[in-house]
């Protein structure tokens, strides 16, 4: 017996988050008022992709296995060579989070010029000289943005309690 | 009435400061535009933030001189290096590159800039001239040819699917679904918060625009760690002169190619989902066609740049004219404009010409002013690309990412945006890693909240479903959306199966039976000749078949 193929994966998943989300539906609260129901056009919305749900998983089971596209295994080793693969975007993702978790503490100058010199060195190497480089450009770059937005456009960016702090 | 409304937009517009930020926008358009990998809508997108604070009229306006500006710097990279900076410059490169290659880069650089010149300003007075008579039939329109109107745009979420029709739709569906997450606009009921209060709010509609798009592809750029340190492209110095004069008047001599390619570049545009990505080919493959020389072209030849410049540029002219008469996005940059002005509390329907006409003829006077601008910023641009191109990607990607933070911020001034900007950098990743084209989730998004209101609009007049069927221009647009949904399909199979050559005789069947009921002289009259003209090609049809069976 073989595996299901990613496509099959997908709609069983897609088709889970649409169960999930018309039992929540029925949680809408409904007003006396009007005529159109609050949970009406959602649930039209989900009953619509329920049914191209339902579609898709009948394509991807009715397709041939050696009808399938290939599928990317460039990276190999499974799990591992997944992580391999997607290092980068991972990494990013993870210090996007970081950022946006320890902004109400470093606000947006500091926690940016942090953020894009993370970014830099992790993409970009870890070589000293880099890292001078990484420093520069992040420290310009965020305070070039952050004076832009703060005096330019009078946007009042967080500040951060490290500067409270201070 | 023209002369006061255009009067009003020269007050509108006509300002320095408007000036100066059409000016940047144009300059960052060319720019991005010039680079492999930067499309034009990230560039719209990422202008966004900047004209929150501005006056609706100055914000559109800035965003125009970027979409100009980005479709007239596709040809830079494209005729330089040989790689398109955009989709909508492939085919300028399959002659602008031979040429510069062999000793003219700068007349093939002048031949682009002035195709692109001539292409837009042809489809910025088809713009003004056409659009507020489109809008007059707009007028016209209940609240059920209204909804009818957005469903059909939705549908178009087929069209922009490419390879997997499925997949498309379903994307589509989900921008609908992600837009009704929070307080809805109708009743201020909340859905879909599961208690907690970041949801009871919904998505805000730019952190999930920039996340979907923005954030999305810059993972996928630098998601291979050798092309993310690697430079833009690999051009080193360039000193060339853009020779303005030799190849204006060569645009000019070739007038007919040029009002031809433009006409194509401005009928794609009118066409929903169809844009300069595809109009520049098209235009190219019939200027090959028409041309007495055909063995010519790829080696270098004039036409061969004149074509997919004017061509791409003035598509941005047609798909204009869609979003301005009829309220609905032809494609992903115009989505993003109508994103805009509801941002401004401007609310796109085909009423909005007559309803704020100064502020609908400074997004004309934008549009003509932009492709003059352009023209003019070029050889400047030239310089400041050769410099961008010596920049890695990863580097660009850092301050981008951090940029688009500060800039969903700055809509609102809510941190709970960044998160949601942040979720959505996810979910587009993902879903661009699937197979998921991301075009339809943003029309999604855009439309859903408008399809709903005027959903609720037409029951709140009367809950008769069967209105969506009698009343002409909704009819009209019901059968529009299934031929829509089913073009794919046709294009697929087109002159492999049978079914697909009664496609068009069929459309034109069904379409002639609501432009008949809508009445009065001229509008029958179009009936009947669409019924002619099906009953003629079913009888071609007929024949066809009967001399492939002999």
């Amino acid at each position: 017996m073989s595996l299901p193929n990613r496509d099959t994966i997908i709609a069983i998943v897609l088709l889970f988050f649409t169960g999930v989300l018309i039992w929540a539906s029925f949680d809408i609260r409904s007003p006396d008022y009007g005529i159109l129901a609050p949970s009406a056009w959602p649930r039209s919305v989900l009953a619509i992709l329920t049914v191209f749900g339902l579609i898709y998983l009948f394509q991807s089971l009715r397709t041939p296995q050696s009808q399938r596209p290939a599928e990317d295994t460039d990276a190999g080793g499974g799990l591992i060579g997944w992580f391999v693969r997607y290092r980068n975007p991972l990494w990013c993702y993870l210090i996007y989070f970081l950022f946006l978790a320890t902004l109400p503490f470093f606000g947006t100058l500091i926690g940016g010029i942090l953020l894009v010199f993370l970014l830099l060195s992790v993409l970009g190497g870890f070589a000293p000289k880099k890292l001078l480089l990484h420093g520069v450009i992040a420290s310009v770059s965020m305070g070039a943005m952050w004076a832009i937005f703060t005096f330019g456009l009078r946007v009042i960016l967080p500040r951060g309690s490290l500067f409270e702090v201070i | 009435m023209l002369f006061e409304n255009l009067l009003g937009a020269i007050n509108e517009i006509g300002n320095f400061q408007t000036l100066a930020f059409m000016v940047i926008g144009a300059t960052a358009g060319l720019i991005s535009g010039a680079i492999p990998g930067f499309t034009i809508a990230m560039a719209v997108v990422l202008t966004l933030p900047f004209t929150f604070g501005m006056p609706p009229a100055q914000g559109i306006a800035t965003m125009i001189g970027v979409f100009v500006g980005g479709l007239s710097g596709g040809l830079m990279s494209g005729i330089l290096t040989g790689i398109p900076g955009t989709p909508s410059s492939v085919a300028t490169t399959f002659d602008g590159f031979p040429m510069a290659r062999t000793g003219n880069p700068g007349l093939a650089l002048g031949l682009g800039v002035w195709a692109s010149f001539f292409g837009g300003v042809i489809s910025a007075v088809l713009l003004i001239a056409v659009a507020p008579q489109l809008a007059r039939v707009g007028l016209e329109f209940q609240p059920w040819d209204y909804f009818s109107l957005v469903f059909f745009a939705l549908t178009i979420t087929a069209s922009l699917a490419g390879q997997n029709l499925v997949k498309g739709l379903i994307a589509g569906a989900l921008g609908l679904l992600i837009a009704t997450f929070g307080e809805d606009d109708i009743n201020g009921v909340s859905r879909f918060d599961f208690g907690i209060e970041y949801l009871q709010e919904g998505f805000g509609f730019l952190p999930v625009l920039i996340g979907l798009f923005a954030f999305s592809r810059l993972m996928t750029d630098v998601r291979d760690p050798k092309t993310a340190t690697m430079a833009l492209t690999d051009m080193q110095e360039v000193s060339i002169r853009i020779e303005h004069r030799r190849a204006a008047l060569t645009v000019l001599k070739s007038w007919g190619n040029l009002l031809r390619s433009s006409l194509i570049g401005v009928f794609t545009g009118i066409l929903p989902a169809a844009g300069s990505s595809i109009s520049n080919v098209l235009a190219y493959d019939q200027a090959k066609k028409a041309s007495k020389t055909p063995e010519k072209f790829g080696s270098g030849f004039a036409d061969g740049i004149i074509a997919p410049e004017s061509a791409n540029n003035a598509t941005a002219g047609g798909s204009l004219i869609t979003m301005m008469a009829l309220g609905i996005p032809g494609d992903i940059i115009t989505a993003v404009m109508l994103g805009a002005l509801l941002i401004h509390d401007v609310i796109p329907s085909p009423s909005f010409i007559t309803e704020a006409p100064v502020l609908a003829y400074s997004i004309f006077l934008a549009f003509f002013i932009a492709n003059f601008l352009v023209l003019g910023l070029q050889s400047g641009a030239l310089k400041l690309f050769v410099l961008v191109t010596r920049v890695r990607m990863y580097v660009l990607a850092a301050i981008i990412l951090a940029y688009c933070g500060i800039g969903v911020f700055a809509l609102h001034n809510i941190v709970s945006d960044i998160w949601t900007l942040f979720i959505f950098g996810i979910v587009g990743y993902v879903l661009r890693n699937l197979g998921f084209p991301l075009a339809p989730v943003i029309l999604g998004v855009v439309l859903g909240p408008i399809a709903e209101k005027w959903l609720s609009r037409s029951l709140a007049i009367s809950t008769d479903v069967s209105m969506f069927f009698t009343q002409p221009w909704s009819l009209f647009f019901v059968i529009a959306s299934v031929f829509s949904l089913l073009f794919t399909l046709y294009q697929r199979d087109r002159g492999k199966k049978p079914w697909t050559r009664f496609y068009p005789p069929a459309l034109m069947l069904s379409l002639s039976l609501p432009i008949i009921m809508m009445g009065g002289v001229v509008r029958p009259v179009v009936g009947a000749g669409l019924i002619v003209a099906a009953l003629y090609l079913l009888y071609r049809t007929q024949q066809d078949g009967k001399a492939a069976e002999n």
